[in-house]
């Protein structure tokens, strides 16, 4: 497939950052990155990415209330959201989709393979679905769970 | 009495005149010159007199029986009536009376009045003895009513009773305190008057009507008088009826008893608990993530040249590094506060132990350009302590002041002696904590927000200063802080005596 889109990459822990970019690049995609919610918010205003992989947990701005803030910028507001996140959540996971508008959410620890996969699939199932709601959620998807691509 | 007297003073004169006329008899014989009329009145008045005597002497002495017969009856009654059902037996009646002659005309209903009469002291005597029983009973349980009434009263734990109408008919203190009503008011109330919890009655109903003897338990979060919301571990037990009530008044009815035991310390710290193993799992999966991210990416032959290859082995390495510091610390706190460390305590220098811990840190400041100071005390500072221990205290502080220190800034270690006690000090002239970020600065994993950017940490070098300090030591760790201007983290630690 091309992997032509551009994602967003935001998260607080810096190797983290860096393995996840580094693998989305040499795959193909354009990557930015953002080191907290806030900064990630700032390059949306800026330049609205095609898919957004934000962790939960950082400071200034968390992945939740950077979720709602892009989820009120028209613009935006079908922005495909994965949410990378080590932490329970303390919401069910109905809430995060309803209410923060998160299409997919992935447990970290995670492999970068996993990452690489589950970011081809949502833009692929945004691609193929004509008008659908970029918000319709699917599984959140345990590393152990992932499908591992050869 | 007095009728007997004068029967005999009669009696007297009877015989009197029979003497007279005896005497007036003998006259003519004595005397043959008397006339006839005279020799015959004599033997009339003579035989008069006798019979006249006769007669009052019978009547004397029908009248001095009777007279008998009623003293007899009289003294009977009198003693009778005098005797003590306490002082004689039903069958020593008879030997405590006068006896009655069998001839006494009322013999037969004195008889039964004394039968009656021993009949009515057997049963004064067994009224006596269960009025007797009944006394004991009745402070039996009152000794008892008083000493459960003095135990209850001294739990902490909530007691209500209820009987088979649902009416409250024991509550201790506690459940007065807990539901705001007056737990010693004798009257019988209904409990969904006093008793606004929905479960704890269900709780109480279902024990009552289940047929055998049921205990439930729950926890149930109430709100006590004072508008505070708390947990308790509820034990709610049926009450079996006497199968045999001595009498009607034991008979209670199928009733319950609900004991409730507050759990809120206890829900507390599980919830505390909950959140610090969310949170220990959350920094250990950090650098987990790290790690494995790494790994895969060299193993799939990510990493082309040799710059990147070193790159993620480099990350590899500090992350594998950190997560070994993280499991290090966690244990020195789990330890600490399980108070199962091992501590050596011995007399030492505080300036030397200081001394080293400067040496230690004083790469990480060099890389930083950070100039650290250190401005120890001339005196001899001996301290009391266990030199591990303290030595990782202090390289905390110091490690956390040269972290959230910019680049160029300046870091001092200062000791001295401040009125007997011994103090040391890291000062920094870093960013600075705000008014929250100070209360919180030493709990577990907590770390400022907005200079997470500044360094990397565990969040638990502070909190592990602060129980070597306090809990180990019995000291003192205070932090004083101006927002953008620096902090200084303070230890006071007991003097064991100086030298100058």
């Amino acid at each position: 497939m091309t992997r032509e889109a551009k994602i967003l990459l935001c998260d607080d822990e810096y190797p983290i950052l860096r393995a996840a970019e580094f693998k989305l690049k040499r795959a193909g995609y354009e990557v930015i990155c953002g080191n907290d919610g806030q900064e990630a918010w700032e390059r949306i205003q800026e330049a609205c990415p095609d898919l957004l992989v934000t962790d939960y947990q950082m400071p200034r701005m968390n992945g939740l209330e950077l979720c709602k803030c892009v989820r009120s910028l028209p613009r935006a507001r079908d922005l495909p959201i994965i949410m990378l996140t080590a932490k329970g959540f303390e919401l069910s996971i109905d809430d995060i989709r309803r209410d923060y508008g998160v299409t997919r959410l992935l447990s970290k620890p995670f492999s970068p393979r996993e990452l690489l996969q589950l970011v081809d699939d949502t833009l692929e199932q945004i691609n193929q679905s004509e008008g659908s709601n970029a918000s319709e959620v699917n599984d959140i998807i345990p590393t152990k769970q992932a499908e591992v691509m050869p | 009495m007095s009728r007997i007297r004068t029967i005999s003073t009669a009696t007297r004169i009877s015989l009197m005149m029979c003497a007279l006329g005896a005497l007036l008899v003998a006259m003519p014989i004595v005397l043959p010159c008397l006339p006839i009329s005279l020799k015959f009145m004599p033997w009339i008045i003579a035989v008069l007199g006798l019979l006249a005597s006769c007669c009052g002497g019978l009547l004397a002495w029908i009248l001095k029986d009777q007279q008998r017969q009623s003293e007899t009856t009289e003294s009977f009654l009198h003693r009778i009536s005098h005797l003590d059902y306490c002082d004689v037996d039903a069958d020593q009646i008879e030997g405590n009376l006068p006896p009655v002659p069998n001839n006494h005309p009322l013999l037969k209903p004195l008889r039964s009045i004394e039968k009656r009469f021993a009949k009515n002291f057997e049963i004064l005597r067994d009224a006596e003895h269960s009025r007797a029983v009944l006394d004991i009973r009745c402070r039996r349980a009152t000794m008892q009513h008083e000493q459960i009434t003095k135990v209850l009263s001294n739990l902490n734990e909530a007691v209500l009773v209820v009987d088979d109408y649902d009416e409250l008919i024991i509550a201790n203190s506690s459940a007065g305190h807990l539901f705001g009503f007056d737990a010693n008011s004798t009257e019988h109330r209904a409990l969904t008057q006093l008793v606004k919890c929905e479960r704890l009655l269900d709780l109480l109903a279902e024990s009552r009507s289940l047929k055998s003897a049921s205990t439930r338990t729950d926890e149930i979060q109430i709100s006590n008088d004072e508008g505070k919301s708390l947990w308790y571990s509820v034990t709610a037990s049926s009450i079996e009826p006497d199968e045999e009530p001595e009498d009607s008044l034991d008979q209670m009815g199928r009733g319950a008893v609900a004991v409730l035991r507050d759990i809120s310390t206890q829900k507390a710290a599980q919830k505390r608990n909950a959140v610090f193993v969310s949170a220990v799992s959350h920094e250990m999966k950090t650098p987990l993530s790290s790690i494995k991210a790494y790994v895969e990416l060299l193993a799939d032959g990510e990493a082309e040249d040799e710059k990147t290859r070193e790159e993620f082995l480099d990350v590899i390495n500090t992350q594998a590094d950190r997560l070994r510091r993280l499991i290090d610390n966690l244990l020195n706190l789990a330890r600490i506060e399980a108070g199962v460390v091992q501590v050596n305590k011995e007399n030492t220098s505080l300036n030397e132990l200081l001394e080293e811990a400067f040496h230690v840190l004083e790469p990480s400041a060099a890389a930083k350009s950070i100039t650290l100071v250190s401005d120890l005390s001339q005196l001899y500072l001996r301290v009391y302590v266990d030199r591990d221990m303290m030595l990782q205290a202090a390289i905390n502080l110091l490690s956390n002041a040269i972290k959230y220190t910019p680049p160029e800034g300046r870091v001092v270690i200062r000791s001295r002696l401040d009125d007997k006690q011994v103090k040391f000090e890291v000062e920094d002239s870093g960013v600075g904590l705000s008014e929250e970020d100070r209360e919180k600065v030493f709990d577990k994993f907590y770390r400022v927000k907005k200079n997470s950017q500044m360094a990397s940490g565990t969040g638990l070098g502070l909190p592990l200063a602060k129980h070597i300090v306090t809990d180990v030591h019995q000291g003192q760790l205070d932090v004083r802080s101006q927002l953008g201007v620096g902090s200084t983290f303070a230890i006071t630690l007991p003097s064991v005596g100086q030298m100058s």
